[in-house]
């Protein structure tokens, strides 16, 4: 009899996986093409895990929202931390994601990308913080400066080096992540007498200690750190893809409304902040200022086409190239496909232009 | 509740004793009371050994005989009463503070040091008595030197024993009997006034138990021609504990017992106070050659086990306490002659 | 057929065949991926690797650093210094809980406590606490393994039985003497046996911390190259770790079997 049980319960757990399988199979088999979207929490990448929130979209894989529904294609969000982000993508475990213009060179080499929404820029976001007795960026030469290496922090900091005249081999840039790097200055320790965060870190360090302050950020580059959201290019090519690319872009105008709206933006913007940092209303409305929204397609459109930008890109590769990001400068295009058919890296108009189309002709 | 007769009785004869010769007490237990919390364990222990002798300490199990031995060894003090040792020569005896090299133990189980070797093992005891950490560390030379004096002084106990050929196994490698062996090996070279047995052959099988059992007998005669020569025994006293009688009484030249079944009732108590001695007589001595005699052991093997064994009988504590009369009448054998 | 045994060269055919195996199961792997995407780098083919593998131990043009070696060294003296500090802290307290029924009370509480609170958990605290330099990741190690690691050494030296100690004692050995002539030496391949769990959990608290601190050291390299998507950096170090684990483990057996031939062939 025992035995019978074990057969019993064997046959009964196959028929379950058997069963399982088929619906899985008949899922997958439903309609709506489905993609994934790698975000982190940041103040303009936020808006996607706001938008599923407050049920414009569905983040699960195969529930939809109505924002979905309108372009027939099922929006997977994957939330990670930024790098993991990186990782994900570049190996190919997500079709998309919220990464900056610095870090989708590198992964474009193995995987041809393309930027359809740039985001936002940092404008005071990404700052050197200093203790109170440094005035001059000539009394940090020899002195440790801690960041996350080979990232926008290391950017910003060369960029400005650059910008006053100083040659980067005077000073000693340290890895160092950049909550603990923050963490340590906020508390005096030794030694910690610069820093270059990102928000909130920046905010948080300025809030809890008084004795420091910002002795250059990167308001001076403005519109060279940009956080945008990239698809791979196989995606994109696949059927739904261009879907896809303008549910995302709805989706983050949609929220963009939201926060221009007075009646819903208090609300909007403290949903933002409220994973990102337990920073005040207040202090939101600072973060929302040094990281410079794109709010409007208009905006976007004005980076992806504009000749700046091109010169930005072409800049930021060759930092790249010489922090040994990447081991060799990618092809970077700008315009449709067939525009830039070889490049690893484009800058694609393209899907905003279709966004706007569509809007406009309701 | 003290007993003036029976102080009379276990200590040894007055001056006015007809046997001339003074006994030589190594060991006396005065008085000694034990208890643990509310359970009590030792009554009034009054006991004095002669230099040299082989004891049998026999009694029901649990009745308090390991306690007596560690209360002697001094690993956990009694309560109540005291422990002197005399040691050969001296005039006076001292009272135990703690355990000391004077007097060994052999314990059944865990009676060697596993991560020893048998030579190892036995040279243990004067390594700890005679040296100390920071004179092993600063001084490597000079205990170098040492060390291989206690090595050699060890391997000719484990010789003498029988176990020149496993002188460097580890314990986990040797026979339980082999290990006693060395055990004992491992107290004899502290050349101890007492030598302290605890069950020591319970765990083995009987040839293994006979052969360490003429062992003990060999020592015992060893101890007799030392006396006879006036020398102290080489040996020392061994008091063995051991709940199988005919071990006591082959090995024993004396049988003590020890027994919670007394009238004590009769001595004003309404709960038992404790085990006490019931049983104190001499015993037959064999020779290690000799062949046992079944025979001869039933009558006192009968005598002990319904004086200290049966729990229905309850006799008074100073009836068969006759030790000290026995040698003074000379019925006493090897060292007690 | 349950525990039946088989032959010795059986069993190591098997094993060498279960290792090849794997090995070409990651080279089919890596084929695929570069059949379907030829630049990529994330399952890198064995050329990568070896182009990998020479990055790291070549000279760096940028720096003139020797990877591996600038890692390696950084590394191995935050490991050892946290490991040293930790094993001697457990044995001392753990000696003395087993002794010491006063410090037994003291400390087995919070101890055992302490023991349960995964350290990677707490990296925030040791930052506030001591800082981001050599110390805190030879704190971290220390305070990760100390509470295993003394628990261990006093419940070992509990099973040490009375009757040793007792016997030291008849032999005219001092407390300090039983303490370390009897209690630590009957220990001692368990101390090893503890030791050599420890160090799993010690990688695991360096690693985590150099990947968020560190500016050089093995925990750096790999998080650095994992988000610059060099996996073929980031498979010679993680391969390098293992065999250092592997290499540190069996050296520790090895000094069990010469140190403790009663321990090692006592439990066959």
């Amino acid at each position: 009899m025992k035995r019978h049980c074990w057969e019993i319960a064997l046959i009964a757990a196959i028929a379950l996986l058997a069963t399982l399988g088929l619906g899985e199979a008949f899922g997958a088999a439903a309609p709506t093409p489905s993609f994934s979207l790698a975000w982190s929490e940041y103040p303009s990448w936020s808006t996607f895990g706001v938008a599923h929130e407050i049920k414009l979209i569905n983040g699960k894989k195969g529930a939809l929202g109505p924002i979905e529904k309108k372009w027939g294609v099922d929006i997977e969000l994957k939330e990670a931390e930024y790098d993991p982000c990186l990782v994900m993508y570049g190996s190919g475990k997500c079709d998309a994601a919220c990464i900056t213009n610095m870090d989708a060179l590198n992964p474009s080499l193995t995987r041809p990308s393309v930027a359809i929404l740039p985001n936002s820029t940092s404008f005071g976001a990404d700052a050197l913080i200093v203790t109170k007795d440094i005035t001059d960026i000539k009394q940090l030469r020899g002195k440790k400066v801690y960041g996350l290496a080979k990232t926008v922090s290391e950017y910003c900091f060369v960029r400005n080096l650059e910008l006053l005249g100083e040659n980067e081999k005077d000073y000693v840039f340290t890895n160092m992540d950049p909550a603990a790097a923050a963490l340590a200055m906020q508390q005096k320790q030794s030694g910690f007498d610069a820093i270059i965060v990102w928000n909130p870190f920046v905010l948080e360090t300025l809030n809890r200690r008084k004795d420091v302050r910002v002795l250059f950020d990167s308001t001076s580059i403005p519109g060279e750190i940009i956080d945008m959201v990239v698809v791979a290019q196989a995606s994109l090519d696949q059927p739904g893809g261009k879907a896809f690319a303008l549910a995302v872009i709805d989706t983050y105008y949609a929220i963009n409304q939201r926060l221009a709206d007075p009646k819903t933006a208090d609300e909007t913007l403290i949903a933002l902040g409220e994973k990102f940092s337990h920073l005040d209303l207040q202090s939101m409305r600072k973060v929302v200022k040094q990281t410079r929204f794109y709010s409007t397609p208009e905006e976007g459109l004005k980076i992806l086409t504009s000749p700046s930008t091109q010169e930005i890109m072409k800049k930021v590769s060759a930092f790249c190239v010489s922090h040994e990001i990447v081991p060799k400068a990618p092809t970077i295009g700008f315009g449709d496909k067939t525009a830039a058919p070889n490049a690893a890296f484009r800058l694609d108009p393209t899907y905003i232009e279709e966004y706007l189309k569509q809007e406009k002709s309701k | 509740m003290s007993t003036p007769s029976l102080s009379s009785l276990s200590s040894a004869p007055s001056a006015d004793s007809a046997c001339p010769p003074e006994p030589d007490i190594v060991l006396e237990c005065r008085d000694i009371h034990h208890w643990f919390g509310n359970k009590r364990v030792l009554h009034d222990i009054n006991l004095r050994i002669v230099r040299g002798e082989i004891v049998g300490l026999v009694g029901p199990s649990g009745c308090g005989k390991s306690t007596l031995l560690r209360a002697i060894v001094g690993t956990h003090p009694p309560r109540k009463g005291v422990v002197l040792v005399r040691a050969a020569g001296q005039t006076s005896a001292y009272a135990v503070e703690g355990p000391g090299p004077d007097r060994g133990i052999v314990y059944q189980r865990y009676a060697l040091f596993p991560f020893l070797t048998a030579l190892e093992n036995v040279a243990l005891g004067p390594m700890l008595h005679q040296t100390t950490i920071p004179f092993r560390l600063l001084q490597y030379p000079s205990w170098r030197q040492l060390r291989r004096r206690h090595l050699d002084e060890a391997a000719a106990i484990l010789v003498k024993l029988k176990l020149g050929d496993a002188m460097h196994q580890y314990p986990h490698q040797m026979s339980g009997g082999m290990c006693q062996r060395v055990a004992i090996a491992q107290t004899l070279i502290m050349k101890p006034e007492i030598l302290l047995l605890d069950e020591p052959f319970g765990a083995l099988d009987e040839a293994t138990r006979e052969e360490l059992q003429r062992t003990l007998l060999t020592l015992y005669q060893e101890n007799c021609a030392a006396k006879a020569a006036g020398l102290p025994p080489p040996a020392g006293t061994i008091i063995i504990v051991t709940h199988e009688l005919t071990e006591a009484l082959y090995v024993g030249d004396r049988v003590v017992g020890l027994s919670p079944y007394w009238d004590w009732k009769a001595e004003g108590f309404t709960s038992c106070p404790g085990a006490a001695i019931v049983y104190d007589k001499v015993a037959r001595v064999y020779q290690p050659d000799e062949e046992k005699d079944y025979d001869s052991f039933v009558r006192q093997r009968e005598e002990i086990r319904r004086v200290v064994f049966d729990s229905t009988y309850f006799p008074s504590r100073v009836e068969n306490l006759t030790f000290w009369n026995d040698v003074r009448q000379g019925k006493g054998e090897g060292v007690l002659k | 057929m349950i525990r039946k045994p088989i032959p010795a060269r059986w069993s190591l055919a098997l094993g060498v065949l279960s290792v090849l195996l794997l090995l070409a199961a990651y080279t089919g792997l890596s084929l695929w991926q570069h059949h379907r995407n030829p630049d990529d780098t994330t399952i890198p083919t064995w050329s990568q690797l070896g182009a990998g593998v020479k990055q790291i131990i070549e000279p760096n043009a940028r720096d003139g650093q020797r990877w591996l070696v600038a890692d390696g060294k950084a590394t191995l003296i935050r490991l050892f210094l946290g490991l040293l500090c930790g094993i001697a802290g457990g044995i001392v307290l753990g000696l003395l809980m087993g002794c010491y029924p006063v410090i037994e009370a003291l400390l087995v509480p919070p101890l055992s406590l302490l023991a349960k609170e995964p350290p990677t958990a707490m990296l925030a605290v040791f930052f506030v606490l001591v800082g981001t330099d050599t110390e805190m990741y030879v704190a971290m190690i220390a305070f990760g393994i100390l509470p295993t690691l003394s628990q261990t050494v006093y419940l070992g030296v509990r099973e040490v039985p009375a009757e040793l100690l007792d016997k030291a004692s008849t032999l005219g050995a001092s407390q300090l003497e039983i303490i370390w002539s009897i209690i630590a030496r009957a220990i001692f391949p368990k101390i090893i046996d503890v030791v050599r769990l420890s160090i799993g959990p010690a990688m695991v608290y360096l690693i985590a911390a150099e990947m968020l601190v560190g500016d050089v050291g093995f925990g750096y390299r790999i998080r650095l190259h994992s988000r610059l998507l060099n996996m073929n950096v980031v498979y010679p170090y993680l391969a390098v770790l293992a065999a250092f684990g592997f290499a540190l483990d069996y050296a520790l057996r090895l000094l069990q079997r010469y140190c403790c031939p009663w321990y090692v062939s006592g439990e066959k």
